[in-house]
């Protein structure tokens, strides 16, 4: 049962000649309309567009001159003008974080991860937040985030470049197994870069894999012979392996084919000549000789641990005082046993020291025997 | 307009257009989806004629003394075509289209509509830091109104088509369709049940559609994903709409304040006036050119967590003062806009505060700058609905409800303790009118069926004899009774009918064949069962005694119509409405009658 309440209207007054009239005109004006402000619209889009893309190249000026502070208002203005562009505001946030703002540029960077968690600008410019954050385990996640995520143009070289940037942090931070990792993916991508190649074989030898590295310049000798890098860095790789001999031979090749880099490089000849001539596990020495030498390293060991660990820890100094006199009293030890003091010894300068730095020579010797 | 010949239309056509015509809901809907089209078309080129226009006038990086010369003389020219050509154009144009709506029986002249346009558009092109909504609303709801005229709709029709064009208008102002309705019944209309609900959805979700085909997906603003930390963050947004709703006030009254003052001075210098206003804003803006215009660029970055504490309390302090001069002084524009920049920034500053406080348990500035928005606009505005839905549709997050309701609420309720009328109503009031209010509109205790009800007489049964009911029903007040059966009420019969049929010697016929007769003779009007519900408010009882011609209801149990509790008489509605009927007067007091 339905009870009209209102009563109907009217029929409208314009007669049907006016009402279609009426209606046309309407149209017509729609029509015009939508041309005009479609228009509009482009020419505002487009005008915001340059604008944006002016001012994100100012900013990117400025930030390349160092003056972040100055190019982060530039930058705002760019990633305002034209929001839909995340490298915008990607761009911003490491103006921002070039500005010694980790804490605002994470910030920043969260919005666009969430529209976008894939989007591997984005990441990869996180990632490097985190690294400056000193949040390292976080910064790994999202390099590989970035390594794995998209990219609108460039892919390949983005990727590798965010890999590279990983394995600096990797290599940095003396994550040796997780560089190794990410090395050994890389091995074979880039056959033609040279460049890269030797990059990739010198952080063979950071990453505790000098035979990759070995393997890598001897290819790339293969190709040319006269390429003095190579033999660098296969001395590099040798004095790694505790090849001191290899090493003195690649380092004297080098030097011949660049006498230009001669200073630098007699300098590293000189190392390794000291290197051999104080290593105590090289074949053909005599019996007396490999003693005589074993002894100079416990002594070398023990003035260098005491160098660092004088001011650092004087509670050790007792210890290092008995370890002097028992030198002093085991004339008669064996070789074995005076290569485990060494070998001690240096396992306390390495972790009682914060001192990073590492005597040259002794640090090479130290290696070979623990290998 | 040239006439067009009917004999060369084809008939199919014809006659369609003779069906639109003539029918009511498809007018309704047709114009509906026109009226969207068309009032978006026209907001979307506002919209971008005014942001093309202020970035030429005071573009970035541009000199302060531009700053300053621009809004002087910008306001120099709108306040000569305000005086000279527009008058009607000043303001925001809600008040204005509720005047319409209200008073002029939804009249809005199309000289108004294009000055409201011109007007506005000088206004915010030169950085007066006015709203763009308000000014949308007028142009949207005065091109309904024109069209409406134009097809020679009845007045009802035009007063109907005015608040369609406003959500229309708003919603491609302010890029959300839910929000236009409600604000549109609320602002407008003032009642959410309007019975254009329909029209105005049809129009709002048509303009918001035309908007996307021009402008793209592309939001008013690109809002982070929300976050709550925790339920402890609740109390910092108590906090923001403590301080929203107390910022909403201050503004509101400076505003009016400001107003009566330049009521004040003679109506000759009307012309200059609004300069007052250009030249606070460019000297504000000389110093800070975010005051500048709508703002809603700086708004964006606010929300995307670029804050500053003591700039955003700075901006959101100069604001309130650069609008309240700026709108009191005449300038064209309204206050929409300015209200969210002004609750963005208090929204920020509370953030920024809190988070530097308690950084583990709260989220970013940006979050509360959202929130601030609609604290700000349910203070200023006094439609909290209307705001909630509107930053949800902002946000498209659902995880923003809580916080946006409790921040809101508290705005609304400190704005409704500390300021007697919402901005618009008071607005409106210091022009002179008394337009109808939101709680004016709304009956305070509508009165029920129930409140006017009265024992049911005894029932005749169908096969009662009409000499048998003539005697029963002789001496009775009532000029209908109930006939029921066993299965219960069946309808109402008319004394005057048992009367007649007896002065024709139809003694003899049954009560059911009397009702069927009268039934015949009512036609297509006559209802089966005529009757009302103890709930029903009295006005639809009396619009059922109308439409039936009873002037005694059955009053029915809503479980079972021919359940009969009770009934109703035209003169006890009366007496429930204060007025004595007059067979109810006692004629010895009154012996002139």
């Amino acid at each position: 049962m339905k009870t009209p309440i209102v009563q109907p209207a009217p029929p409208p007054a314009a007669s049907v000649s006016e009402f279609i009239a009426t209606f046309a005109v309407i149209l017509a004006v729609i029509a015009a309309l939508l041309l005009f402000d479609t228009a509009l619209a482009r020419v505002d889009l487009r005008t915001r567009k340059a604008f944006a893309a002016r001012e994100f190249r100012t900013g990117e000026q400025l930030l390349a001159e160092g003056k972040a502070d100055q190019a982060i208002e530039h930058l705002r203005n760019a990633s305002t003008l034209d929001g839909e562009s995340s490298g915008y505001g990607i761009a911003l946030a490491q103006g921002v974080l070039a500005d010694g703002q980790p804490g605002a540029a994470e910030q920043m960077l969260l919005p666009l991860l969430e529209r976008d968690p894939s989007d591997g600008a984005a990441n990869l410019a996180m990632a490097r937040v985190l690294a400056k954050e000193g949040r390292n385990d976080e910064a790994k996640s999202y390099y590989h985030r970035a390594i794995y995520g998209s990219w609108p143009s460039a892919a390949p070289e983005s990727r590798s470049a965010a890999r590279f940037e990983l394995i600096d942090l990797l290599a940095r931070t003396n994550a040796k197994q997780e560089l190794l990792a990410e090395l050994l993916p890389i091995q074979e991508d880039s056959t033609n870069d040279v460049a890269q190649r030797k990059r990739i074989a010198h952080l063979f030898v950071v990453a505790g894999s000098p035979s990759r590295a070995v393997a890598i310049y001897r290819d790339l000798l293969d190709r040319d012979p006269r390429d003095a890098d190579s033999y660098v860095g296969l001395a590099e790789a040798a004095l790694s392996l505790g090849d001191f001999a290899t090493a003195r031979m690649d380092l004297v090749a080098a030097q011949k084919l660049t006498p230009q880099d001669s200073a630098s490089l007699q300098a590293r000849v000189i190392l390794t000549d000291s290197v051999i001539a104080l290593d105590p596990t090289q074949r053909g020495l005599s019996i007396g000789e490999q003693a005589r030498r074993t002894r100079n390293l416990v002594q070398m060991t023990l003035a260098s641990v005491r160098s660092c660990l004088r001011v650092q820890a004087p509670e050790v100094a007792a210890g290092l005082d008995s370890a002097s006199a028992l030198l002093r009293e085991g004339q008669g030890q064996s070789i074995e046993q005076s290569l485990l003091l060494a070998e001690h010894l240096w396992g306390l300068r390495r972790t009682r020291c914060t001192d990073a730095r590492e005597d040259g020579a002794l640090a090479l010797i130290q290696n070979r025997i623990a290998q | 307009m040239p006439a067009i010949r009917l004999g060369a239309l084809p008939p199919r056509l014809r006659k369609l257009v003779e069906d639109v015509r003539r029918k009511e809901d498809r007018l309704s809907l047709l114009l509906s989806l026109v009226i969207g089209a068309l009032v978006s078309l026209v907001v979307i080129a506002f919209i971008l004629l005014t942001g093309r226009l202020a970035g030429l006038m005071y573009p970035a990086g541009g000199s302060g003394w531009g700053r300053i010369l621009v809004p002087t003389v910008g306001s120099l020219i709108t306040g000569y075509l305000l005086f000279k050509y527009f008058p009607l154009a000043r303001g925001s144009g809600i008040p204005q289209t509720r005047a319409a709506l209200f008073m002029h029986d939804g009249r809005i002249s199309l000289r108004s509509v294009v000055g409201k346009l011109v007007c506005s558009t000088i206004s915010l092109g030169s950085g007066i830091p006015l709203g763009r909504e308000g000014p949308a609303v007028y142009i949207g709801s005065g091109l309904a109104s024109v069209i409406a005229r134009r097809l020679g709709l009845s007045r009802m029709q035009i007063r109907s088509f005015v608040p369609v064009g406003g959500a229309a208008a708003f919603a491609a102002a302010f890029n959300t369709p839910i929000a236009a309705v409600l604000f549109s019944l609320e602002a407008i209309v003032g009642d959410l049940h309007a019975p254009v609900l329909g029209s105005i959805v049809l129009a709002s979700a048509t303009s918001w559609i035309v908007l996307h085909l021009v402008l793209g997906a592309n939001p008013l603003f690109h809002v982070p994903d929300f976050h709550l930390v925790g339920a402890r963050e609740l109390g910092v947004y108590v906090v923001l709409g403590i301080v929203g709703g107390l910022s909403s006030v201050a503004f509101v009254k400076v505003l009016l304040w400001l107003r009566a003052r330049f009521a004040r001075l003679p109506d000759a210098s009307l012309w200059i006036q609004p300069v007052a206003g250009g030249l606070t804003v460019g000297l504000f803006g000389y110093f800070a050119p975010q005051v500048l215009g709508i703002g809603y660029d700086h708004v964006e970055r606010v929300l995307n967590g670029d804050v500053i504490l003591k700039v955003v309390i700075a901006l959101a302090v100069l604001k309130i003062i650069a609008t309240s001069v700026a709108y009191a002084s005449g300038n064209a524009g309204g206050v929409v806009g300015p209200t969210l920049f002004i609750g963005s920034m208090v929204g920020a500053s509370v953030g920024a505060a809190a988070h530097l406080l308690f950084p583990a348990s709260t989220a970013g500035p940006g979050a509360y700058a959202l929130v601030g928005m609609g604290t700000a606009f349910a203070g200023v505005t006094r439609m909290p609905l209307t705001s909630v839905i509107m930053i949800f549709e902002v946000s498209r997050d659902y995880t923003i409800i809580v916080p946006l309701v409790i921040a809101n609420l508290i705005a609304f309720y400190i704005s409704r303790k500390l300021q007697k009328e919402p901005i618009y109503e008071a607005l409106a009031q210091q022009d002179g009118l008394r337009l109808p209010t939101r709680i004016s509109g709304a009956p305070p205790e509508m009165l029920r069926v129930s409140s006017a009800t009265r024992d049911a007489p005894g029932s005749l049964a169908p096969d009662t004899m009409i000499s048998e009911a003539a005697e029963r029903v002789r001496d009775s007040v009532f000029e209908s009774w109930p006939v029921a059966d066993d299965l219960g009420l069946l309808g109402m019969v008319r004394t005057r009918h048992i009367a007649a049929a007896m002065d024709q010697g139809r003694g003899e016929m049954t009560i059911a064949r009397l009702m069927q007769i009268a039934r015949r003779s009512a036609g297509t009007r006559a209802v089966d069962l005529p009757h009302v519900h103890n709930d029903q408010p009295l006005s639809r009882a009396l619009a059922r005694m109308r439409d039936n011609g009873h002037n005694v209801l059955p009053v029915v149990s809503r479980a079972n119509a021919r359940i009969m509790l009770a009934v109703v008489t035209f003169a006890d509605i009366l007496k429930a409405y204060g007025v004595e009927s007059a067979d109810q007067l006692d004629y010895r007091d009154h012996p002139d009658l």
